[in-house]
């Protein structure tokens, strides 16, 4: 079966197994070094035992296990604040309009404003899976379980949810965006300034990033095109988190320029249509597979369950599924529909 | 003889013959005869003191006195930038550094300015190309500063002058087509024209507000900003030899230099140094080239008048002219007549004249 739990420190392994799989845009969350990713690791653990130091703030990761082997499949996070305790830089896409009177001239200007508007709204970060596993339920999984999380602890989270969606990169690795803009001020190749980004403090962004607003119309021509438009890689994610209520606004990615998706939280499909419900045992497996969450913080559990019939509040499915959730008979479980 | 004079109504034809030569990179006097009309309307005003001091626009027009026709013009604005608004970019450095990474970047950008405003500028220099050569052209620049040393209240401290940009031979402008052009949806040479034209509150609307950084304009155009075009390195030069030197702003069309330079520095002005008139009847040579000849030029606000003579005419106290040139120069003996170096000379020329009390045969030669 497929489970999504909190992450622990023996995690370390299995995580760095799949971090190693991706791009390079995952880095900016999720770090490659084994003892940076052990600082996260940590921070998580103590975040869901509710055990943060004063002015730290919750950052949350889970890890998609299959039970039947122990091996993780994939990470995923939340940010309970987008920049925790630090600025969280995007930019904001306006525009300008330059009109002269006199010449009967009116000309619409789009200009990238510096913005830390996001700051402090709800994060979902870190996202990797097993290649394989893109675009099956397990993936689905791995990605609502933590909008499930959200559901359970909404008081954790802020109004806002935000994600950003990996912007435009060739298949030799270059940027367009962060080629015509960023190279210019941080010196640097973009896969060295994502990675200092997951893991430096954001200081070095305040101290090379341009202050002023960019002209759009003066980034090169690939840049332009590439502003907000997700990686064709996302895909799947994109129409899941779109599926969710989540929509591209006016923000995007001070790097690579990719979109960044809002929400509002309580507007979020898994929040609205997961319900309490109790559990119950169901001697066969059949029904419809639907999403089933347990416990809270730390004890938290996520998983795919065939979902038998529902009385009341009453919830019908196989024993497994409560050994994998660590439930029994009576207590309180959180369903929604795949 | 060759005489600096103001520019007068009978002037026109002749202005508009040369502004249409001129062709397009001078921004000042575009050829439209009643744009043209105005500006010497305007100048006339000026010289009877019938307009307010710093709405001055001071046009000399250079004369062939056997032609009897205006063959060059150069001008003096009292003040820029208040009856309608001075665009500059500032190119300034902004640096970005990270003492964590070892990151220390230096990004040139330009600010939109109005920096200049109020101050004085040398502008609208045009000579025939019949000309050409003979130091007429230093005459004709040069001229000014002796100007603007006699009259100093009249004009702020500074002075400064706008260098034509670079553009290629089509009218192209490698720096408009990168930035303006961005903005405008027009030709270098039609927004020119229009802020040639006084329409410049255009830019004021039209223009990008924000500061541009210049890594991110293509090599062609960041090649651009602050050179001058290959016509003008000339005038360039001899404005350096004056004094003048860059002072951070460029045009915000084509990137060309702005150089400026404090009245009481320039060249021109420290070497200049005051005669009486006597008048003799001995002939003199005013045909030597130009760096055996001095400029010479009256007093007088209204009736300014400058030409040039053999720099042995020059003696302790007075200078020998004869009458043809008392005449042109509207001086009579005993006038007080300021003289100074026409061509490029040594710094000490002017003390040899004063330190020896007699004349060396070619003072600032």
């Amino acid at each position: 079966m497929w489970l999504v739990r909190p992450i622990k420190m023996d995690d370390l392994q299995g995580v760095l197994g799949i971090s190693g799989n991706q791009g390079a845009r995952l880095s900016s969350t999720l770090p490659k070094q084994e003892d940076a990713l052990a600082a996260k690791i940590d921070c998580s653990v103590r975040s869901f035992a509710g055990k943060l130091k004063t002015g730290e703030s919750a950052r949350f990761l889970f890890v998609l296990q299959n039970t039947a082997t122990g091996k993780i499949h994939g990470i995923a996070g939340i940010d309970a604040r987008a920049g925790n305790g630090q600025p969280f830089y995007n930019y904001r896409r306006d525009a300008l309009i330059h009109a002269s009177h006199e010449l009967g001239v009116s000309r619409r200007v789009e200009v990238l404003y510096p913005s830390h508007a996001l700051t402090d709204t709800s994060l979902l970060c870190a996202f990797a899976i097993d290649p394989e596993l893109k675009g099956t339920d397990a993936f689905e999984l791995l990605s609502r379980a933590r909008l499930m999380f959200i559901a359970e602890h909404r008081e954790w989270f802020s109004r806002r949810m935000v994600v950003e969606i990996q912007g435009v990169q060739t298949s030799q690795g270059e940027v367009p965006f962060w080629d015509s803009l960023g190279r210019h001020f941080f010196d640097m190749d973009f896969e060295t300034a994502d990675q200092h980004s997951g893991l430096l403090s954001k200081t070095f962004i305040a101290e090379l990033m341009p202050p002023n607003p960019i002209y759009v119309t003066l980034l090169s021509t690939a840049a332009q095109k590439a502003l907000g438009q997700p990686h064709e890689l996302t895909g799947p994610t994109y129409e899941l988190l779109q599926h969710e209520g989540f929509s591209a606004g006016c923000y995007v990615d001070i790097f690579d320029a990719g979109p960044v998706l809002e929400a509002r939280t309580d507007s979020l499909r898994t929040v609205v249509t997961s319900h309490r419900a109790v559990l119950h045992g169901n001697p066969g497996d059949n029904g419809d597979n639907c999403l089933i969450s347990a416990g809270q913080g730390e004890a938290f559990r996520c998983t795919l369950t065939p979902l038998g019939e529902t009385l009341k509040n009453e919830v019908k499915v196989p024993v497994s599924t409560w050994t994998c959730l660590g439930c029994s008979s009576g207590d309180d479980v959180r369903m929604a529909p795949l | 003889m060759l005489v600096i004079r103001p520019l007068q109504e009978a002037d026109l034809d002749a202005l508009y013959d040369m502004a249409q030569n001129a062709g397009k990179g001078l921004t000042t006097l575009p050829a439209d005869r009643e744009l043209l009309e105005r500006k010497i309307e305007h100048a006339r005003e000026t010289f009877n003191q019938r307009c307010a001091p710093e709405a001055g626009l001071y046009l000399f027009a250079l004369e062939d006195t056997e032609l009897k026709r205006c063959v060059g013009i150069s001008g003096i604005q009292a003040r820029v930038g208040l009856d309608e608004v001075f665009y500059n970019y500032r190119l300034s450095v902004a640096v970005n550094a990270s003492r964590e990474l070892g990151v220390h970047v230096r990004t040139p950008t330009l600010h939109l300015s109005n920096d200049m405003t109020d101050t004085t500028e040398i502008c609208s220099l045009l000579l025939s190309d019949s000309h050409r050569g003979g130091g007429n052209g230093l005459l004709l620049s040069r001229c000014r500063f002796m100007y603007l040393d006699s009259f100093r209240k009249h004009f702020s401290e500074k002075v400064f002058a706008e260098m034509r940009g670079v553009s290629d031979k089509h009218g192209r402008s490698p720096l408009w087509d990168a930035l303006g052009s961005q903005f405008f949806d027009m030709e270098f040479s039609e927004a020119d024209m229009l802020s040639g034209l006084g329409n410049k509150s255009f830019i004021a609307e039209l223009m990008p507000k924000y500061p541009i950084y210049v890594p991110m304009l293509p090599d062609a155009a960041r090649a651009v900003v602050g050179r001058v075009h290959d016509n003008t390195a000339p005038a360039l030069r001899m404005l350096q030899a004056e004094g003048f030197n860059f002072n951070g702003l460029v045009d915000i069309f084509d990137g060309g230099p702005v150089v400026e330079a404090f009245v009481h520095n320039i060249r021109t002005v420290r070497e200049s140094i005051n005669r009486h008139v006597l008048i003799s009847r001995k002939p003199m040579d005013l045909n030597l080239p130009a760096s055996e000849r001095v400029m010479i030029s009256n007093v007088s606000f209204r009736d300014f008048r400058v030409t040039t003579i053999p720099a042995e005419c020059i003696g302790p106290d007075t200078v020998t002219l004869n009458k043809e040139v008392a005449e042109v120069l509207l001086v009579e003996s005993g006038d007080q007549v300021r003289l100074a170096p026409l061509k490029d000379a040594g710094p000490q020329a002017i003390h040899t004249v004063k330190e020896h009390g007699h004349v060396s045969r070619s003072p600032w030669g």
